[in-house]
C-alpha cells in the first residue's frame, strides 16, 4: 500500500516536473528528505531511487533550464574544498570500509549543496525549495507530534514512520531539525505565494491553522523522542523570537503561561530525562559524551589533518559512573568505573575535529559563520523597506538564521554535522544573498537606462524607474534600489 | 493510520504545490526590477526592446 502510494506520488511528481525542470530539483530535496526508498517495503527499496533523482535533477537542469541570472559564490568555493578534503581523508581514513560508507552519501549532500544555489534565482523558487523542505519534513513532524499527542512516546521508542534509528528518523536529529523548521514554518504562512494566506478568508484560515498545527507538530517531536536536545533547541528558539518580538513582555508572559499549561500534560518519563540535562554525575550518557569529546582533543593533537570518518570507533574511554543509593535512610554514594568502547562523538564540532583535522573544522565553522552574518546583513540592510518585492527579505533572512541557530545548538549535542538537511539550508542562504547582490545590481542599471532616454509617461504613469518604494502601487512596480552595507 | 494520514497530508500538499507551480511563470523569469511597468519613446530603445 505504502509502497504504491510512493510510487504514484513520484510519478505525479515527475510528470509535472516535465513542464517545468526546475520541480525535478524539488523532488529530489524530498527523496533526500523523506527517503521514500526506506519506508517502502518491496518496490522502491530495490531501486536507486535517490542516484536517479539526483541524475534527473541535474540533466533537468542542464537541458531544460535558463541559465540567465545564474551568480557563482565563493562559499561554494569552500563547499568544494571541504569536499575534496573529505575524500582525501577518506582514502587515508583510520577505518577505510566504515569512511566508505558514510562518504557515499556525505559526498551527495555536499554536491547538491554546492549546485543548488546554481539554481534558486528567482524569489519564487527560494521559496519553492524552502515549502518542499518543510512539507518533506512534515511527513515525519505530523506523524512524530499525533504519536506524541496521542500517547506513544519514548527515548528511542517513537517510531518516526520508520523501524531505524538513523539519520533523520533518529530522535534527537530529528528533533534538532524539527525545532529548526518553526521559523520557516511561519515565514511561508506570512509571506508565501505558493500557498498565500492573503488571497481570501478561507485561504488564510487553512494556511495559518495548517502552520499553526505543524508549530505544535515540531515542538512536541523532542516531548515525544525525550531528546533533551530538543528542549535545549526549543529555548533557544524562544529566546531567539524575543530578539524581533514587538512586545516583549507578553511574549515572555506567553511563553511562560505555555509552559504552565504544558506541564501537567508532560509524560513523567520525559520529565525524569530532562531533569539529567543539569546533573550529569548520574547520568552515564552525559558523562562518557564529555570523555569522548576529550580523547578527539587528544587525537588531534597527534592528528591534526584528522583520521577519516568515523575515527571514533578506536576510542576507548575510561569513565566512572557515580551511583547514589538510598538504603533505608542511608545515602550511600559508589563510584563505578568501567570501559566504555567505540563512544560516537555526539557533538558536530568534535565530530569535524576527530574526522577532518583542523583544516577541516576551519572551512566548516567559515561556511556558518559567513552564513550567519550575512543573513544578519540583510536583516539590517532591508529593515526599513516596505516594498512588496523587498519585504520578504529580512523575514526570510531572520527565519533562516533562527534555524541554523537551532541546528548549530543542536550540534552541540548529536554528531550531524554533514545531515543534509543543514547542507540544503546553507545552499538556501546562499541562494538569497546572491538573489539580492544581482537584484541590487540590476536596480543600478535600471535607473541610468531609463534616465537617458528622458521618458515620457509609461502607462503606470512614472517615466523614470522610482527609487523609493511607492505606496499603494501594486508589486509590479517594483523599486529596487541598492541597500547601503 | 498516522502514518498513512501524515504521508498523505504532507504528500498531497507537496503534489498541489507542484501543480501550482507548474502554472506560475515567476518560477524561471522575473521581471528585472523597474521593468515591469513599460517606459516608452528613447527609454524604450535604451532597454533593448
Amino acid at each position: 500500500m505504502r509502497d504504491i502510494f510512493f510510487l504514484v506520488f513520484l510519478l505525479a511528481s515527475l510528470f509535472l516536473a516535465i513542464k517545468r525542470p526546475f520541480l525535478f530539483i524539488l523532488v529530489y530535496c524530498y527523496v533526500d528528505i523523506v527517503a521514500p526508498q526506506r519506508l517502502s517495503f518491496f518496490l522502491l527499496n530495490q531501486v536507486p531511487l535517490s542516484l536517479i533523482m539526483f541524475g534527473l535533477a541535474v540533466i533537468g537542469w542542464l537541458v531544460g533550464d535558463n541559465k540567465k541570472g545564474m551568480r557563482g559564490d565563493h562559499l561554494q568555493v569552500v563547499i568544494g574544498l571541504l569536499l575534496l578534503y573529505c575524500g582525501i581523508s577518506t582514502i587515508y581514513a583510520d577505518f577505510p570500509v566504515e569512511a566508505q560508507d558514510k562518504w557515499s552519501w556525505v559526498w551527495k549532500a555536499m554536491v547538491w549543496s554546492m549546485f543548488l544555489p546554481l539554481v534558486l534565482r528567482t524569489r519564487l523558487r527560494l521559496e519553492a525549495m524552502a515549502l518542499t523542505m518543510v512539507l518533506s519534513a512534515s511527513a515525519l513532524a505530523i506523524t512524530g507530534g499525533l504519536k506524541t499527542a496521542t500517547g506513544g512516546s519514548g527515548y528511542g521508542s517513537l517510531q518516526l514512520l520508520l523501524d531505524d534509528n538513523s539519520g533523520l528518523f533518529e530522535g534527537s536529529i530529528f528533533s534538532t531539525v524539527a525545532i529548526s523548521i518553526i521559523p520557516l514554518i511561519l515565514w511561508l504562512a506570512r509571506h508565501g505565494t505558493i500557498f498565500n494566506a492573503r488571497t481570501d478568508n478561507l485561504h488564510h484560515k487553512l494556511v495559518w491553522g495548517f502552520a499553526i498545527c505543524l508549530v505544535f507538530a515540531c515542538l512536541l517531536i523532542p516531548v515525544g523522542t525525550q531528546a533533551r536536545t530538543g528542549l535545549v533547541c526549543a529555548a533557544l528558539l524562544f529566546i531567539f523570537g524575543l530578539r524581533d518580538s514587538k512586545y516583549k513582555m507578553r511574549y515572555l508572559a506567553g511563553v511562560v503561561a505555555l509552559g504552565i499549561i504544558a506541564l501537567p500534560l508532560v509524560p513523567s518519563a520525559f520529565a525524569a530525562r530532562m531533569s539529567t540535562i543539569t546533573s550529569h554525575q548520574s547520568d552515564e550518557s552525559a558523562s562518557t559524551r564529555v570523555a569522548v569529546w576529550k580523547w578527539t582533543w587528544d587525537y588531534a593533537l597527534d592528528h591534526p589533518l584528522g583520521g577519516g570518518f568515523d575515527v571514533y570507533r578506536q576510542n576507548e574511554l575510561q569513565v566512572t559512573k557515580v551511583i547514589v543509593r538510598d538504603s533505608g535512610g542511608q545515602i550511600t554514594r559508589e563510584e563505578v568505573p568501567y570501559t566504555d568502547k567505540a563512544r560516537a562523538f555526539h557533538n558536530s564540532y568534535f565530530e569535524m575535529l576527530g574526522e577532518q583535522g583542523f583544516p577541516g573544522l576551519a572551512m566548516w565553522l567559515y561556511l556558518h559563520l559567513v552564513c550567519f552574518i550575512r543573513m544578519e546583513s540583510l536583516r539590517r540592510r532591508y529593515k526599513a523597506v516596505t516594498d512588496p518585492d523587498q519585504e520578504w527579505i529580512r523575514p526570510m533572512a531572520t527565519a533562516m538564521q533562527g534555524g541554523h541557530l537551532v541546528y548549530l545548538m543542536g550540534a552541540m549535542f548529536v554528531g550531524i554535522a554533514f545531515q543534509p538537511f543543514i547542507w540544503m539550508i546553507i545552499a538556501l542562504q546562499i541562494g538569497l544573498h546572491t538573489y539580492v547582490k544581482r537584484r541590487e545590481q540590476e536596480a543600478r542599471w535600471r535607473p541610468l537606462a531609463v534616465q537617458l532616454g528622458n521618458a515620457p509617461a509609461g502607462p503606470e504613469g512614472v517615466g523614470v524607474v522610482p527609487l523609493e518604494p511607492v505606496a499603494s502601487r501594486p508589486s509590479s512596480a517594483s523599486g529596487w534600489k541598492p541597500q547601503a552595507r | 493510520m498516522i502514518d498513512m494520514f501524515s504521508l498523505a497530508l504532507s504528500h498531497s500538499l507537496l503534489l498541489l504545490a507542484f501543480w501550482r507551480l507548474r502554472s506560475r511563470d515567476d518560477l524561471d523569469e522575473e521581471a528585472e526590477p523597474g521593468m515591469a511597468h513599460r517606459s516608452s519613446g528613447f527609454a524604450r530603445q535604451n532597454d533593448g526592446q
